[in-house]
């Protein structure tokens, strides 16, 4: 009897794992999501300032997955990738205006608006993964740095619509001053990010995705199709980074050019991407969170160096991208086979 | 015949690569094309699998005009290749090498899943290590096994082999003879760029011969190689030495 129902129980919790699985999450990776999303609750992590924190650790985590899907899979480095996700926050807030000082005046609510900005933004992807998809590797990420820099012109000219460098101050997404919120808003909008571009590359666009990063030639030569695989994932790429945008113009409710299209946006994106691990798309989760605790730590410590944390990242990156190329997620993946392998030498043992 | 190339020109700026080339081939051939370093059997190649566009000519495919389409549509079409360099994607699994060419390259098949037609590419080619291992761990010679198995996998009608055979022993010349034999009794027609003429006698039945982007000579293997035109081509005054 108990052995049948412990077999049973076994079962329900293998049933559970698979569709945990199924959706990109091992055991350990759940549980570390459970505690993320209980933090709010207890203290010192229930203090709405270091609540900021944990919320801007999502938004960068989420970045970082969509990032990598375009980084870490088809090996373009999207260098507009900070423009676009603030072309998906400057048309949300576009949307959202009512200032009679400006051209647009619709007054749209933000929870429309985001999902138009996150349309738009996708639709640049769309065109811009045409635009690059006949070069390679550095020119790609030239050319979709370019096509940033012209978004970022455009928010600071087209000053009726923009109010160019003075910026657009959107309403807020809530009614309330609280963090805890929007805290749960942008969790869940990581964890759908990634549940959708795990589940995408899963499938056969991921091997299309990796084969086309990896080698084109053969690739092609394998019958796949370089328009359809990389535009898909431009789209869909910037997509998320669009709807990204609308949470942080109705979360911090003030918006400059300068503040969300600039390169080191970017950078910092990619740093993130990067030394948690390329193509993984969780790794760049794992490193967010203690990143943006460590950084804004330093920055109460020493607030004579403004700029120390890009420093940071820079040497970061180099380290990992030098000596460790598989960044922290391929280090977890190493670690947990030799925990394996040890686990099962041991049981050998006996 | 599966297989014509007429006039095929191309040019590389003032440099004429391949220049007016013609030969067809029959089903259930096995076609060697040959030449000295540089006389532009993989240019010609490069033109027959869609790499590169021929500037003048026409390759035809089941008497279907296919001049200048994209790889990815000759190999819907029935066309796989391998590489000079083989080059397989170095951070995917040796079985999902495979698997690109099986799900993207093969014509849908309800019957005939991908996991079969790796199963059976893999098998095919004896690929002697764990489908598991990274493609960057791989020596050359298994190398040059998976891309044939990557080529296989996406079931081809006509098979482009371009120097399969550079940097093996004598023991595994024998072994990719053979195997190039058994492919060829699978249906497949083959035409095969190759430097060992071992290889070429071994397995060709008609071979053609490139020297400066011309074809120099077209015939068996035997006779072609007798041919002054071949000798000089390759040594100026000796005859070839195997």
């Amino acid at each position: 009897m108990k052995i049948t129902e412990l077999a049973g129980r076994k079962r329900k919790m293998t049933g559970i794992t698979n569709i945990l699985q199924r959706v990109g999450f091992s055991p350990s990776g759940f549980i570390l999501l459970v505690v993320l999303a209980v933090l709010p609750f207890i203290p010192p992590f229930s203090s709405e300032f270091i609540l900021r924190w944990l919320i801007f650790g999502a938004f960068l985590a989420a970045q970082a997955v969509a990032f990598d899907l375009t980084a870490g899979y088809i090996n373009v480095v999207n260098f507009g990738f900070a423009a676009i996700l603030g072309l998906g926050a400057y048309t949300s807030a576009i949307l959202a205006n009512t200032s009679p000082y400006l051209i647009v005046q619709t007054g749209l609510t933000p929870w429309i608006g985001m999902f138009i900005g996150a349309i738009v933004a996708g639709f640049v992807g769309f065109i811009l993964g045409f635009l690059t998809l006949r070069l390679r590797g550095l020119y790609a990420a030239i050319m979709a740095w370019f096509v940033g820099i012209a978004i970022l012109g455009l928010a600071r000219n087209l000053i009726k619509l923009t109010r160019g460098s003075l910026g657009l101050s959107p309403p807020s997404l809530l009614e309330t001053s609280s963090n805890r919120p929007y805290f749960y808003i942008i969790l869940t909008m990581m964890v759908a990010i990634y549940i959708i571009c795990k589940i995408v590359t899963r499938s056969h666009y991921g091997l299309a995705f990796r084969a086309l990063g990896q080698n084109i030639d053969a690739a092609r030569a394998s019958g796949i199709n370089p328009t359809k695989y990389r535009v898909f994932n431009f789209t869909l790429s910037c997509f998320c980074a669009g709807l990204l945008g609308g949470f942080y113009a109705h979360y911090f409710v003030s918006l400059t050019p300068q503040a969300v299209m600039h390169t080191s946006k970017t950078v910092e994106v990619l740093a993130i991407a990067f030394i948690g691990g390329r193509g993984f798309l969780w790794g760049g989760i794992l490193t967010a969170f203690p990143f943006v605790f460590f950084i804004e730590y330093l920055r109460s410590a020493l607030p004579g160096l403004p700029g120390l944390h890009l420093v940071i990242y820079g040497v970061l990156m180099v380290l990992v991208m030098i000596y460790y190329p598989k960044g922290l997620a391929g280090f977890v993946v190493w670690a947990r086979e030799k925990i394996k392998i040890y686990k099962e030498e041991k049981n050998g043992g006996f | 015949m599966i297989f014509e190339a007429e006039n095929v020109v191309k040019n590389f700026g003032g440099l004429k690569a391949v220049d007016n080339i013609s030969f067809s081939v029959e089903e259930g051939e096995i076609f060697g094309l040959i030449g000295p370093n540089g006389a532009g059997k993989t240019t010609f190649l490069n033109c027959v699998a869609g790499a590169l566009k021929p500037n003048e000519g026409t390759v035809i495919l089941f008497g279907e005009d296919v001049t200048g389409l994209k790889p990815e549509v000759m190999c819907k079409k029935g066309v796989s290749r391998t590489f000079q360099i083989s080059r397989p994607f170095p951070r995917l699994t040796v079985e999902e090498n495979v698997e690109v060419g099986a799900i993207f390259g093969a014509p849908k098949d309800h019957k005939i899943t991908a996991k079969n037609r790796v199963d059976e590419a893999l098998d095919f080619v004896k690929f002697p290590l764990s489908r598991e291992t990274p493609a960057e761990h791989l020596n050359a010679v298994q190398l040059k096994r998976l891309d044939l198995a990557r080529a296989l996998a996406s079931s081809p009608k006509l098979l482009l082999l371009d120097e399969l055979a550079a940097g093996l022993t004598t023991g595994e010349l024998e072994e990719i003879m053979d195997l190039i034999k058994k492919i060829r009794d699978r249906g497949i027609t083959i035409i095969i760029v190759e430097h060992i003429m071992k290889v070429i006698r071994g397995v060709c039945e008609r071979i053609v011969v490139i020297d400066y982007g011309e074809k120099i000579a077209e015939g068996k293997p035997d006779e072609v190689m007798n041919n002054p035109k071949v000798i000089e081509a390759y040594l100026g005054e000796k005859r070839i030495s195997f």
